[in-house]
């Protein structure tokens, strides 16, 4: 069964109505997805590789020009005030999107000064989110010389640096020890219960059973399920995983292959 | 304004930054003009004897070709260095900034200029030091850098429209390619009076050779008149071909 849902605006952080994206050759990489996010929900975004949940997040983001359908991001509409929704949102994306040859602080002034933060809001701002994600030692050093982990955590600094009111976070904790996924976890309670919206995509199930006030569950560019993680669990009496094959047809590693689709993350 | 003029500044830093680290990347783009310049000044001396070579000695014929590979060696890596913004993330991460995107390719573009000019100023003091004299005087040397500049973005050009378009690192280093007939089929070797047949027409062919001419036009022979005036429009109508083609790929990938 395919989902449709009635947008209620009042208090809708995130309302999207029938959006579709068709790469070249026909590749139907999202297709007439509709979904809303309430002000202050955590939303987990599920499915697949090759799913579309990527796509979506990149649409939503303002990163990729949709093909249909409509979207607004905190009231405003993709496409007519995207410079007002990209000051009122964060991404951390999939990879590392810092500038490597540069250190923590360099990414942090040039990414807070694009958002026009002043050099004081960027250091106060800064310096509280390299404290909680334990990155003040490193934060003069070239990123280049990160772990993995560091520069994932670095990324989610730059992309939480102008307090944004809603956090599309894309696979935020892979490549994480357990302390620090936990840290970072904790860390996204703690900015959902202050007000954030947060729309996450996660291959860990046991992430999204923990974080999320409701998932949706994407395959094959259609949400094929949504709703509370709880009751989704319930409905078949079993985990999200049981919850995420049912409604999928395959397990979470398992990959939709489209020879065509492009990367969209090579895609600017 | 004042914002924007902030925004434009921290990546025309940025975009310079990017162009100088790893430091020790920079030293080959130093090395290579000097070496050219010491082997080919040494190797062909002897044709300033030549009837028809209108030059003292070689050194100061050829001092000319090592500051104008100097640019070419400065600006030539912009397309691989954007290609790695692409690749990495880090141009999605610009683009999610509420910013003018056109402030990313022109910051960026002004940088590699300015840089290009840093390193002919660099340049001039090696090869004063190798024996080069030069004329002109202040107002002749000004010149020099204004051209170099926009030689540079123009050649800088050439690199990102390639970025845009291929998105891919391996095309852009094997653009380096481009730099060989660019930079020889010119009068780099012999004046234009001594070359002959297809050559020649080639040499008259490549804009870079009249922005060469210029330069050394005004640096070895002191003069700034008709040669140096058709430098500079060949260097503003290569440069505008060039930025043209960077700034339509760039509008053409951004806007997919």
């Amino acid at each position: 069964m395919l989902y449709s849902v009635h947008m209620l605006k009042e208090n809708q952080a995130i309302v999207v109505e029938n959006l579709s994206k068709v790469y070249p050759k026909n590749v139907r990489a999202v297709s007439d997805v509709s979904f809303s996010v309430k002000e202050g929900e955590f939303f987990g975004f599920l499915g697949p590789n090759g799913a579309g949940k990527t796509t979506t997040m990149r649409m939503l983001s303002t990163l990729l020009k949709p093909s249909s359908g409509k979207v607004s991001i905190n009231g405003y509409e993709i496409g007519k005030q995207d410079d007002w929704i990209r000051c009122s949102i964060g991404f951390a994306m999939q990879g590392v999107t810092l500038d490597l040859t540069a250190s923590g602080w360099e990414n942090m002034m040039l990414i807070g000064t694009l958002y026009e933060l002043s050099k004081k809001e960027i250091e106060e701002n800064g310096k509280k989110l390299l404290k909680l994600l334990d990155l003040e030692k490193v934060a003069s050093v070239w990123v280049k010389n990160y772990s993995g982990g560091m520069k994932k955590k670095m990324d989610l600094v730059i992309a939480l640096l102008h307090s944004p009111k809603i956090l599309f976070l894309d696979e935020p904790t892979e490549g994480l020890d357990p302390v620090s996924r936990r840290r970072v976890w904790d860390y996204l309670k703690e900015l959902n219960k202050k007000g954030t919206t947060i729309f996450l995509t996660t291959h860990y199930m046991q992430e999204a059973d923990y974080l999320c006030d409701r998932v949706a569950i994407i395959d094959r560019g259609q949400i094929v399920k949504m709703g509370d993680p709880q009751e989704l669990k319930k409905e078949i009496n079993g985990s999200l995983d049981d919850v995420f094959i049912k409604y999928t047809g395959h397990s979470i590693g398992e990959e939709n292959i489209n020879k065509n689709a492009p990367d969209p993350y090579i895609n600017i | 304004m004042k914002a924007e003029l902030a925004k434009f500044l921290i990546l025309f830093n940025r975009g310079f930054k990017q162009a100088i680290r790893p430091y020790m990347a920079v030293v080959p783009e130093f090395l290579i003009p000097i070496f050219y310049f010491v082997v080919n000044s040494a190797a062909f001396q002897k044709v300033a004897s030549l009837p028809g070579f209108d030059q003292a000695s070689y050194l100061q014929f050829y001092a000319p070709v090592a500051l104008l590979v100097s640019i070419f060696m400065s600006s030539g890596s912009t397309g691989l260095e954007t290609v790695t913004d692409i690749s990495t993330g880090f141009m999605d991460r610009m683009f999610l900034a509420p910013v003018n995107r056109w402030y990313i390719v022109l910051s960026k573009l002004l940088a590699v200029g300015v840089k290009s000019v840093i390193s002919l100023l660099i340049m001039t003091i090696f090869l004063f030091l190798f024996g080069t004299s030069f004329h002109g005087g202040i107002v002749g040397f000004i010149l020099v850098l204004f051209l170099a500049l926009i030689f540079a973005m123009g050649w800088a050009g050439i690199g990102l429209s390639l970025a845009f378009i291929t998105k891919n690192p391996r095309i852009l280093q094997s653009s380096y390619v481009f730099f060989f007939p660019f930079s020889f089929i010119t009068t780099s070797q012999l004046p234009l009076n001594l070359l002959s047949g297809w050559y020649k027409t080639a040499v008259q062919l490549n804009p870079v050779t009249y922005i060469l001419e210029a330069i050394r036009s005004v640096l070895i022979r002191g003069e700034t008149g008709y040669t140096v005036a058709l430098g500079f429009l060949v260097a503003i109508l290569f440069a505008t071909a060039t930025l043209s083609l960077s700034l339509w790929s760039f509008k053409r990938s951004v806007l997919k």
